[in-house]
């Protein structure tokens, strides 16, 4: 490409990336507000405490995710057995459900009077006490039930790659199974693995809903309670910055150990074809899934189901639901696709200069993404009333902060495709003779078209979950499903929440099914 | 060709969010609301069945909406605030966003229970009080607030954490009514006797006491009635702390309403406000959640004790905003879960 259609790109990228750091901008404006002793304050007396509370969830949950989302996508990887399919679906489901709903959902079950309590009681008597949630354990158990799908998507697409000629030279040269697992096919899975990751992470970081029904002080709940008990929002934006200084620190990290592993396949992207499992392998794989999917989904779905069914008894819901949920569904689809829209020039952009610009443009739009969502909005309330005030009032200011928080999950994930694309197929193109918007449009575009779809799903799945920010940036008398549930929860009639919850799962169904379909017809 | 008509594309649905934003605006009278919906609802839909006015109710947390609403500055569209707590409110009268409200409307509540510039009502009072369990005889001695820090307690009192609004709004009375050094030292005995357990939520601890797992939790009178009314049988009662003759009186906070000062109409939210206080108004929005009327003789529901049968600390509602921080400060200096 000519040098300028790359600084076209180039400026578009910026573009993006400013309005991407609003909400930072705001962020660094307040704590240059705080007074050196405000600061001391905060660092002597919190900060250690937060900072371990806040990394050992992240390295707990991280593990968790680990042992779950890449056991899972191996099994069904690489294995052939009855209900396969099914089984892909049971391990993306839990992404449906926002971790309010499953502390909430835990904290229930685990009560005396709850399922999980009852049985506990049946299998052990008086004799051990009920397992106390409230503490990192029970932060770990719930983040990891909510977020382990994010690794196992990302790890089942590259298991589905094949590798055999790697594995099979491998096993020429005289390496045992485990060899090949750990010199081959670990270090093969590190980008997808690293990425998947470093999405829960993230998502640690910037979590309230779980830390908050669960009691666990991690910087993202202290700087709620910042802004809460004392209206102080200097003292939450000078915490926020410590955050996007340590979120950043670890995304370089993540992305300096990813780039030292490219993969071009050489050829076409076969697809792996899986072996069929031997019966006893069958019930191993099946007995470990339905674990997975008893905790992470169908222990959370009957509770929905149960208190929806009674709140439909008792007539307690109304014909308002539905326009809540077509609230949810609109706000979901308008940020997706601005999401994914604005993503592509700064992933392409990075995947074709490699530049400390790009990197930087890459890290500077994965901010939004840590910061925490009323912090997110204080920000754009106050750009938007600054800058462009007949816009403010309706929705854009939400849509806005949306498309600014989840950012991050489409350029991560048009990264990561487009990071396959051999450049030589682009240069192919070129060749023959195409411009380069044509060549943009006719051959790239066609070719990242599913990562574009997952790039999709991935920000409506999480804007259809968004508490935080919605709450406070919504258009007047404009309320979502999570909002519903936060309402409904907030005076602690937390049944009331049951059927909004589980709309949310139905009304995402669908859209797994695109993605699922989509996927089918590229492999 | 291809790549104009996707650029027109794009161009097009961006337009298309831009034109359909505006077209959201309406003419209700807009509520900020911090209290529950299912609570304000029933009293705003009388309120529109009367005055023909219609309402939208924006509900959010009562800090977060204030915090907007601070942000917002003329360009607000909200016309009221609603917080179920009084130090918040009282906060937005310090970040002078409300107007004042006419006197015949505030006159009919006490002075205890409005802002002193008249720039918020209190509407609803809620005393903080004791849950006991009828089957022990641990929680027999207490008397006081000040004995749940009383050693033989110890692993009996289930409280919430230290960040919850009515928490902070009673150890405010507590501090006002006695004084710091009284509250602090209770404050260390409370921390010991919780042995770090603390609850999130009010009616879990009305549901733990009934289970009996301990003896006596500190919450707000109505969860001990919502708990009654689904478990009629449950083992509990309800102990109103520090009566008799030297008794501070039970701590109360309240929950208001009050006057964007960026309002447009703002005669129609004044007959809002003159609704909610009318006694019709005041029986509504109280009795939905079995709390006390701050509107003298009206009555509250059956089932909580009158409100002349007991004394009530006399701490005016607005040192709940004015001493809000200093609160804190000792919640935090004593470094309570």
């Amino acid at each position: 490409m000519t040098k300028n259609n790359f600084s076209a790109l180039g400026s578009i990228a910026l573009t993006v990336v400013l309005i991407a750091t609003i909400p930072l901008i705001f962020v660094i404006f307040s704590s240059l507000q705080l007074h050196a002793e405000q600061w001391s304050g905060l660092w002597s007396n919190r900060l250690p405490g937060l900072l371990w509370n806040t990394f050992s969830l992240a390295i707990l949950v991280a593990l968790g995710c680990f042992v779950l989302g890449v056991s899972a996508a191996w099994w069904i990887a690489r294995r052939s057995f009855p209900g396969r399919n099914i089984a892909i679906w049971l391990m993306i489901l839990p992404l449906t459900i926002p971790t309010y709903v499953f502390a909430h959902i835990y904290t229930s079950l685990l009560e005396e009077t709850g399922w999980l309590g009852q049985a506990w009681r049946a299998a052990f008597g008086e004799a051990i006490a009920i397992p106390d949630i409230y503490n990192v354990f029970g932060a770990t158990l719930v983040l990891s039930l909510a977020g382990f799908s994010y690794v196992f998507l990302l790890a089942r697409a590259a298991l589905s790659v094949s590798t055999r000629s790697l594995e099979e030279a491998a096993t020429i040269q005289g390496a045992n199974k485990a060899e090949v697992f750990f010199k081959i096919n670990l270090p093969l899975l590190r980008p997808a693995i690293a990425a998947g990751l470093s999405l829960v992470v993230l998502h640690v970081f910037s979590d309230f809903g779980a830390v908050s029904m669960l009691q666990y002080q991690t910087f993202t709940l202290s700087i709620y309670l910042q802004m809460s008990g004392r209206f102080d929002y200097q003292a939450a934006a000078g915490l926020s910055l410590v955050l996007v200084l340590l979120s950043l620190a670890f995304l370089v990290m993540e992305r300096f150990f990813r780039t030292r592993q490219r993969y071009y396949s050489t050829r076409q992207v076969r697809k792996h074809t899986p072996k069929p499992a031997t019966r006893w392998e069958t019930t191993i794989i099946w007995l470990w899934l339905g674990l997975i999917t008893l905790f992470a989904f169908a222990l959370p779905l009957a509770w929905m189901i149960t208190w929806s069914w009674d709140a439909w008894m008792q007539d307690l819901l109304s014909s308002e639901f539905w326009g809540y949920a077509f609230n949810s569904l609109l706000v979901a689809v308008l940020a997706a696709s601005v999401a994914v829209l604005f993503a592509f020039p700064i992933a392409f952009y990075h995947t074709r200069r490699r530049s400390l610009l790009s990197n930087v443009y890459l890290q500077s739009s994965s901010i939004g993404f840590v910061l925490p969502g009323p912090v997110v909005a204080l920000g754009i309330i106050s750009f938007m009333l600054a800058i462009l005030p007949w816009l403010y009032g309706g929705f854009i200011a939400l849509l806005l902060a949306l498309v600014i928080r989840f950012l991050p999950l489409a350029v991560q994930s048009q990264d990561a495709t487009l990071q396959q694309l051999t450049p030589s197929i682009e240069q192919a193109g070129r060749s023959l003779g195409a411009g380069p918007l044509e060549n943009l449009w006719l051959v790239i575009l066609p070719m990242i078209r599913n990562g574009m779809a997952g790039a999709w799903v991935l920000v409506f799945i999480d804007t259809l979950k968004e508490l935080p920010a919605t709450l406070i940036l919504r258009p007047t008398g404009f309320d979502t499903l999570p909002v519903r549930i936060w309402i409904e929860a907030s005076e602690e009639m937390l049944e009331l929440a049951a059927p909004a919850a589980l709309m949310l799962v139905v009304g995402t169904l669908p859209i797994i099914w695109i993605m699922m379909k989509s996927e089918k017809k590229a492999l | 060709m291809r790549k104009k008509i996707m650029g027109k594309k794009i161009l097009a649905f961006l337009t298309l969010i831009v034109v359909f934003n505006t077209s959201l605006a309406s003419d209700a009278l807009v509520i900020y609301s911090g209290r529950s919906d299912k609570f304000v609802k029933p009293v705003l839909e009388a309120f529109t069945r009367e005055t023909g006015i219609e309402v939208t109710l924006h509900a959010g947390k009562s800090t977060g909406l204030l915090n907007k609403l601070q942000l917002e500055g003329e360009r607000t569209d909200a016309d009221i605030f609603f917080s179920n707590d009084a130090g918040t409110l009282q906060k937005g009268s310090e970040l002078g966003l409300f107007a004042p409200i006419a006197a015949e409307l505030t006159d009919v509540v006490p002075a205890n229970y409005r802002a002193r510039d008249n720039t918020w009502i209190g509407l609803s009072a809620r005393a903080r009080v004791l849950v006991v369990n009828t089957e022990t005889d641990k929680a027999k001695p207490i008397q006081s607030v000040f004995d749940l820090a009383s050693p033989s307690l110890q692993g009996q009192v289930a409280i919430t954490n230290s960040t919850n609004e009515s928490y902070i709004a009673g150890v405010t009375v507590y501090m006002q009514a006695t004084n710091k050094d009284k509250v602090k030292s209770w404050l260390e005995g409370l921390k010991r006797n919780a042995e770090g357990k603390v609850f999130n939520k009010h009616s879990k601890i009305v549901s733990d006491v009934a289970s009996g797992k301990h003896a006596v939790g500190l919450v707000n009178h109505y969860y001990i009635y919502r708990h009654l009314a689904k478990h009629p049988k449950a083992p509990i009662s309800i102990l109103i702390p520090d009566q008799g003759k030297d008794g501070m009186g039970v701590a109360w906070n309240v929950a208001g309403v009050a006057i964007s000062k960026h309002s447009k109409k703002q005669q129609q939210a004044q007959k809002l406000v003159a609704f909610l206080v009318s006694p019709k108004g005041q029986k509504q929005f109280a009795e939905v959640n079995h709390e006390y009327p701050t509107r003298k003789g009206v009555a509250a529901s059956s089932e909580v004790p009158p409100v002349d049968t007991f004394k009530v600390a006399d701490v005016p509602m607005y040192q709940l905003g004015e001493q809000r921080n200093a609160t804190i400060d000792l919640i935090e200096a004593v470094g309570m879960p």
